[in-house]
């Protein structure tokens, strides 16, 4: 097996057993995302020359018989609105110039002292509104399964950059679906961890309440290995949870066979009254099959006021809090200049006209809209008791339900440029992900098969509150059925399943 | 039929809540003299990616004044962000309880412009961050010709207090004795230093006037005072400019005006300000106060000074100027209370604080707390002038010996002052001594020129000779022994 | 269309943005749009339920009141900063 192909524990077992040295593996990957990267552009900064050094130290470490820590040499992408000290971050946005952050977000420091190395800056959308990462000023990202489309988003390169084997994993952001959506239609896994699991901090804010930082990887086991690491209290961020989640292997059924005995998965009612692309239905049919197999309860629950609420009450408060986020991009303290602006006024204009991309304006616009005192009570605050309903449904769904089986995305990938002419229905597919924001819950995102034309089809899972855990024991339960992912440009890959009526 | 107005004033003082550190992070909260964005990290300056941490003390603080101020606390409050653009706020909001305050429902009590008791109603004082410093001259100092303005970060995320009054104030006169009594008592509680010139304590005034006609004139915010005679000034003028608008016909708008000190006006403010826009902040879950706390705090509260002065007046029998000087800081209350406690007789003691304690504490520009004389020796020294051991007049050389770091018998030595005063052998022996060194005057009283004002003159030097240490009329028995005994 | 483009220019210009014609003539669509969206709060009766703020009744950690310097404060200067005068430069701002 090439470094390439490896899962985070081999890498980093392999580091430590001195069976190859980080720097290898660092180059190996370096060599895999040169090969591939002018085709798929996954990163905004390739972080050769850092990440090079990092590996070196771990290997002294490794060489001097200190321990290099459980990711030992294992090089990771960060979506690029983690804030790396010495290391120009950008957002996907040009405002942001060419800031380079003087800390790092906490996350990074949690990776790099456990023998992570950084391998560079996942591209994303502008800000990580959108969920094609066509929205980066830095331009598109391919889908690495297909060129020509959409790797998703808003964490899209750090999708990519997992399915292309640049790195065993990468970080994400979640804050409507912008880790799971990209890891099913990359084929990967994705985590969106439940809110105040992870630290936010050094994470540049798009919706406060809403954003949670999680992981990709192509194992569950590395999954687990990664919360282990990343989900830490921090008394950065306020709204951190003090308690830790225990990750710790193993995961599952101790017996080896496939064991979801005992577990109640739900089905969505009003879900299932809409449309999903064939191989999406297929898989989520599929799926109920082989959890039934297994000894799971299927067993179905109504969620009426997300099914007709969430979309508008997720974008209400997502833009409310966006346009404040963002305000603080006025061009004084750091990134795009307007050094000969007459006056303030015009200064501030010049710069968020200059510097942000359309989307985010109309969100920005949208946030400021809603917010105006004329309008706060009829839509902000509105917004804010329609998700005290939208959260209260779910906890009483969750009562007799360990998890909830739903599609992550109605459809598979577009093609890259294509323009949804109606943008509210676009909002309207991220039905599937953004509920989960909502109520601040996990998702787990996982891959189940392939269309015929070698497309991943991917599906999610969602627990309640602090059921990380048990939603990765199940993953790793149907990883013994569905296989590991593959990198899409491995010959092996995409022998499993696939499924009729796929593009 | 002429026409009268009542000015309608609601006042807003900003408060620096005396802490260590800055609100939201731990940089220093102590930056005077340091140069400028020394004190600043991702948090204060807003940068993409940082969060805030709420510090206890500010809570604390906050819970403290507003205690002062009669306030009831709030068990459980928020944190809103309150949107605008200005290159001094960082973040492009501003981190504030605003509506959901720490503490509301207080009261002060003034004296109103015909000297009678009138209450003054607290809406609320919240909690917020302070902005960064705007610099309008040029790095070289150059005010004129500057072409640009220059941004500091080191007062940013400073943690302030927001009071805001109901619209109770009548007059500019009232305006001061509000804040006068709010400083007062807030320096009591210790929660802030309201120290005016560092800028600790800043007004706003929300001026209206009401006609007998009917009318009323629209509220009008007036802000950027930060003086007391600032507020004074710049209500006085706003009343006068709402009045002339309203007599001549005219309307008042509602609207942002700003003071100019210098030029002693109000002018409209160009940029639409204060456009209230909030939402919940949310990287600040509910901030709860456990009723525990409240407690700790509220034993932590001094008694007030109004409560204190009635005190001093009922039970120790004290002038209420007296009183209200003693008072007037916490410091100076305390030192005084402790010599009382400490013996001393309580008039007395109120003569000494306000007179010697006060002159010593601004001669060396300290505080009573760090005053070499402590009050228990103090309450001694009085003992002695009371028991008749010590004049005054040797007291207070004593005193001013002590302040010195002397303690009190080292003060009496140095003083030259003999315990107990000068025994009437002694006394007898000056005399004689001075009537030698005076034959003159001597021969002048014998001759009868002048006798009475040639004894009180002798009696004088007689007195300085033995430091005051003598009654006078033992001394003028004396001499009169002396004169006839020759 | 229940905002005009003046309505939504003036909206905006608070968030201190400034549109062209064609960037503006989108704004009114997406924003009319988005409005038409929200607007389904309105079948909601939503008398007494209380707004969400977090995702459960967690409550702000307090931190102790110990200063602690930033290290790199240099850093945060480094981008925008006067490198002589450590101030942030900004548009002449005429007294108010």
């Amino acid at each position: 097996m090439s470094i390439c192909e490896m899962n985070v524990r081999q890498v980093a077992a392999g580091v430590r057993e001195k069976k190859f040295s980080a720097e290898e593996v660092f180059d190996k990957c370096l060599e895999r995302a040169l090969l591939h990267e002018n085709k798929v552009t996954a990163l905004i900064t390739m972080t050769a020359d850092t990440g090079r050094e990092q590996a070196a130290r771990v290997d002294e470490r490794v060489a001097k018989g200190e321990d290099p820590g459980p990711l030992a040499g294992v090089p990771v992408i960060l979506k690029d609105n983690m804030c790396t000290h010495g290391i120009r971050t950008t957002a996907g946005s040009r405002i942001l110039g060419r800031w380079i952050p003087p800390y790092s977000a906490t996350v990074w420091k949690l990776l790099s002292s456990a023998g992570a190395v950084l391998f560079g800056k996942a591209n994303m959308d502008e800000f990580a509104m959108g969920n094609t990462t066509g929205s980066s000023a830095f331009g598109p990202t391919s889908n690495p399964w297909d060129l020509s489309r959409v790797p998703g988003g808003s964490s899209g390169g750090s999708a990519a950059g997992v399915a292309a084997g640049y790195t065993p994993c990468a970080l994400g952001s979640d804050t409507g679906g912008s880790i799971r959506q990209p890891a099913s239609y990359c084929g990967v896994y994705g985590l969106k961890p439940t809110y105040g699991l992870v630290s936010r901090y050094g994470l540049i804010a798009y919706g406060s309440s809403l954003d949670q930082i999680g992981p990709f990887t192509r194992s569950i086991e590395d999954m687990a290995l990664i919360m282990q690491i990343i989900a830490r209290h921090d008394p950065k961020d306020s709204t951190s949870v003090a308690e830790n989640v225990d990750f710790s292997l193993p995961l599952g059924d101790k017996d080896g066979s496939i064991g979801l005995k005992g577990k109640r998965i739900a089905l969505v009612k009003e879900f299932q009254g809409f449309t999903l692309d064939p191989p999406i239905a297929d898989a989520m049919k599929r799926m109920v099959l082989l959890m039934e197999e297994a000894g799971a309860e299927i067993t179905e629950i109504g969620l009426p006021v997300v099914s007709r609420y969430a979309v508008a009450c997720y974008y209400a408060i997502a833009a409310s809090e966006a346009h404040t986020n963002l305000a603080r991009f006025d061009g004084v303290r750091c990134g795009l200049e307007a050094a000969s602006a007459s006056g303030l006024k015009e200064m501030f204009e010049e710069v968020r006209s200059k510097g942000f991309g359309p989307e985010v304006k109309s969100r920005i616009i949208a946030g400021t809209c809603l917010t105006e005192p004329v309008r706060s009570e009829e839509y902000y605050v509105a917004a804010t008791r329609v998700r005290t309903l939208i959260a209260a449904e779910f906890q009483k769904a969750f009562e007799g339900v360990d998890a909830i089986l739903q599609p992550v995305t109605p459809s598979l990938p577009g093609k890259i440029g294509e323009v949804d002419e109606d943008v509210m229905k676009g909002y309207e597919s991220d039905l599937y992900t953004l509920p989960v924001n909502m109520a601040g819950l996990p998702g787990l995102s996982f891959r189940v098969g392939y269309t015929s034309a070698r497309l991943p089809v991917g599906l999610q899972l969602v627990g309640p509150r602090w059921s990380d855990k048990n939603l990765l024991d199940i993953g790793f339960e149907l990883e013994k059925v569905l296989g590991v992912p593959q990198s899409a440009f491995d010959t092996a890959a995409c022998n499993t399943t696939s499924f009729k009526g796929g593009n | 039929m002429t026409l009268t107005f009542t000015p309608v004033i609601g006042i807003e003082v900003h408060i620096q809540l005396k802490t260590k550190s800055k609100v939201f992070c731990t940089c220093s909260a102590d930056y005077a003299n340091d140069p400028p964005n020394s004190h600043i990290c991702p948090v204060c300056t807003g940068l993409p990616g940082s969060m805030p941490v709420l510090n206890k003390a500010v809570v604390h603080q906050g819970m403290l004044a507003g205690m002062a101020l009669n306030c009831t606390v709030q068990p459980t409050t928020l944190f809103f962000r309150k949107s605008y653009y200005y290159p001094d706020l960082p973040k492009g909001f501003q981190t504030t309880q605003s509506d959901l305050p720490i503490a509301a429902n207080g009261w002060l009590t003034i004296k109103d412009d015909v000297g009678s008791p009138k209450k003054i109603r607290i809406n609320r004082l919240h909690l917020e961050e302070d902005v960064g410093k705007l610099h309008h001259s040029a790095p070289d100092g150059r005010l004129e010709g500057a072409d640009a303005s220059y941004v500091d970060y080191n007062r940013s995320g400073l943690p302030l207090a927001e009071i805001v009054s109901e619209p109770d104030v009548s007059s500019s006169r009232e305006a001061v004795e509000y804040v006068t009594a709010l400083r007062r008592r807030v320096r009591y509680s210790r929660a802030s230093d309201v120290d005016l010139e560092k800028g600790m304590m800043r007004f706003d005034a929300n001026v209206s006037m009401k006609c007998s006609d009917g009318r009323w004139g629209r509220k009008v915010e007036v802000k950027n005072m930060n003086s007391f005679r600032a507020l004074e000034r710049a209500i006085e003028y706003e009343i006068a400019r709402q009045r002339k608008l309203m007599e001549d016909g005219g309307e008042v708008l509602q609207e942002t005006r700003h003071w100019n000190d210098a030029k002693g006006v109000t002018t409209a403010s160009r940029v639409k300000e204060f456009y209230r826009k909030f939402i919940v902040e949310p990287d600040l879950p509910p901030l709860v106060v456990t009723p525990e706390w409240i407690k700790e705090v509220r034993a932590s509260l001094p008694e007030m000074p109004g409560e204190k002065a009635q005190r001093y007046v009922k039970d120790m029998g004290l002038s209420e100027v007296d009183a209200a000087v003693l008072t007037d800081s916490l410091d100076v209350a305390q030192y005084f209370e402790a010599c009382v406690a400490a013996g001393a007789n309580p008039q007395r003691a109120g003569n000494w604080v306000r007179t010697e304690v006060l002159r010593a504490m601004n001669e060396r520009r300290t505080d009573a707390d760090s005053l070499d004389a402590r009050p228990d020796t103090l309450a001694e020294l009085l003992r002695r002038v009371d028991g008749g051991k010590l004049s005054t007049t040797v007291a207070k050389s004593v005193f001013e010996a002590m302040m010195e770091g002397l303690s009190l018998e080292e003060a009496v030595k140095k003083s030259g002052a003999v315990e107990g005063g000068v025994g009437a052998d002694a006394v007898g022996n000056l005399v004689q001594g001075i009537l030698k060194a005076n034959p003159d005057v001597v021969a002048d009283i014998r001759s009868g020129k002048d006798t009475a004002k040639k004894v009180k003159f002798l009696q004088g030097l007689v007195m300085r000779e033995i430091k005051g240490q003598a009654r006078p009329d033992e001394v003028a028995a004396a001499i009169d022994a002396a004169l006839a005994l020759k | 269309m229940r905002l005009g483009s003046e309505d939504v220019r003036a909206i905006a210009a608070e968030a201190r943005l400034s549109l062209t014609d064609t960037e503006l003539a989108g704004a009114v669509r997406y924003i009319n749009n988005f409005l038409e969206m929200v607007d389904r709060f309105k079948e909601l009766d939503l008398t007494g339920v209380e707004p969400f703020c977090f995702a459960e009744s967690n409550v702000c950690p307090l931190r102790e009141d110990a200063p602690e310097v930033f290290p790199r404060a240099r850093e945060i200067l480094a981008d925008r900063a006067d490198y002589l005068t450590s101030l942030f430069k900004v548009p002449r701002i005429m007294e108010e």
